[in-house]
């Protein structure tokens, strides 16, 4: 019978989960405040600007996520690293980034209305970033295809490195095509310039650490989840096999 | 201040929030059916200490538990 597991019991991990929680929530808070109190208003959107304060940190940790879940299953596809615990991390991040991507989608679309008059534009920023979304809900659909647990975690991998393509060109779409969405403009990679500075440079960069602090205790507690599922199975099995292991002694 | 700016705000944390809650108590709910179901296997385990042949024989099937043929019968064997 197997012993009670890791995630069964508490330990120094869980405390450090809490601890980084903490800092996170703390982190955001800290930019929220900034974000809507402190900062000045921009000279061209007003208050507006606010809402940038939050919405490229999204972006960003969705980008991450990507790459986490891109990473992860390369690993788990090549043969000498293969482990459940890449699948396990693959899901638990691309589900985090799914999250993260739709609200991209929905603040930016916010910040959109009274900027541009509009909800939506099928421009090539948000339609690539739609099209990321929808390709990774895809992926999460792909894992729930019943399956043996290699076979379906192989074509998982396959199915998240296919999705990942769509993370550059959303990145490179300001610049390849004529977008209505800015450019850049933290660090522009043409201009090289910063355009960005004071109070609202840091509230920036706190966002992105505090957002980045945010995916990681989200992924590793969707992790958790995912380990403890796999588990669950297990001992659901075990449970079954002892039962008939009693029933044939009673028998 | 602007609606914009507070509808953006409260939807990401409102958002971030009801997830990371939701995978908490998902969590909870999964560790708690995970030690039932230890104590539950162990419980059961403890009722006889068979061989793996034992677990792997039909219930009624006694002359194949006390032998263990099941566990020596392989795919495709005579006996």
């Amino acid at each position: 019978m197997r012993a009670p597991t890791r995630a069964v019991r508490p330990d120094r991990a869980a405390v450090t989960l809490r601890v980084l929680g903490v800092t996170a929530l703390v982190g955001v808070a800290a930019t929220v405040w900034l974000g809507l109190f402190v900062t000045p208003p921009d000279e061209f959107m007003g208050n507006l600007v606010r809402l940038l304060y939050v919405h490229p940190p999204m972006a960003w940790v969705a980008f991450l996520a990507y790459g986490v879940a891109s990473l992860a299953s390369l690993l788990y596809l090549w043969p000498r690293t293969r482990a459940e615990r890449f699948d396990r991390l693959a899901g638990a991040s691309a589900e985090v980034g799914v999250v993260f991507t739709g609200l991209t989608l929905v603040s930016g679309s916010i910040w959109g209305r009274p900027t541009w008059g509009v909800w939506w534009v099928w421009d090539p920023l948000l339609t690539t970033t739609a099209l990321l979304f929808v390709l990774y809900l895809g992926y999460l659909a792909l894992r729930r295809v019943p399956g043996e647990f290699d076979v379906r975690a192989r074509r998982s991998a396959i199915g998240a490195l296919i999705a990942f393509i769509d993370v550059p060109i959303v990145y490179l779409s300001v610049e390849w095509w004529r977008s209505l969405h800015q450019a850049p403009t933290v660090l522009n990679p043409t201009t090289h310039k910063t355009y960005v500075h004071g109070s609202m440079a840091w509230t920036l960069l706190l966002g992105f650490v505090s957002f980045t602090l945010v995916y990681i205790w989200l992924a590793t507690h969707r992790y958790r989840l995912a380990e403890l599922q796999d588990l669950e199975d297990t001992e659901g099995l075990e449970v079954a096999l002892a039962e008939r292991r009693a029933e044939a002694v009673a028998g | 201040m602007n609606g914009y700016v507070e509808a953006g705000y409260v939807v990401i944390l409102g958002t971030l929030g009801t997830y990371g809650l939701t995978l908490l108590a998902r969590e909870r709910a999964a560790r708690r059916r995970v030690g039932a179901a230890s104590i539950e296997a162990s419980t059961a385990a403890g009722a006889g200490a068979p061989a793996k042949a034992d677990i792997l024989a039909p219930p009624g099937d006694a002359s194949a538990v006390k032998h263990g043929a099941v566990e020596q019968a392989g795919p495709g064997s005579t006996s």
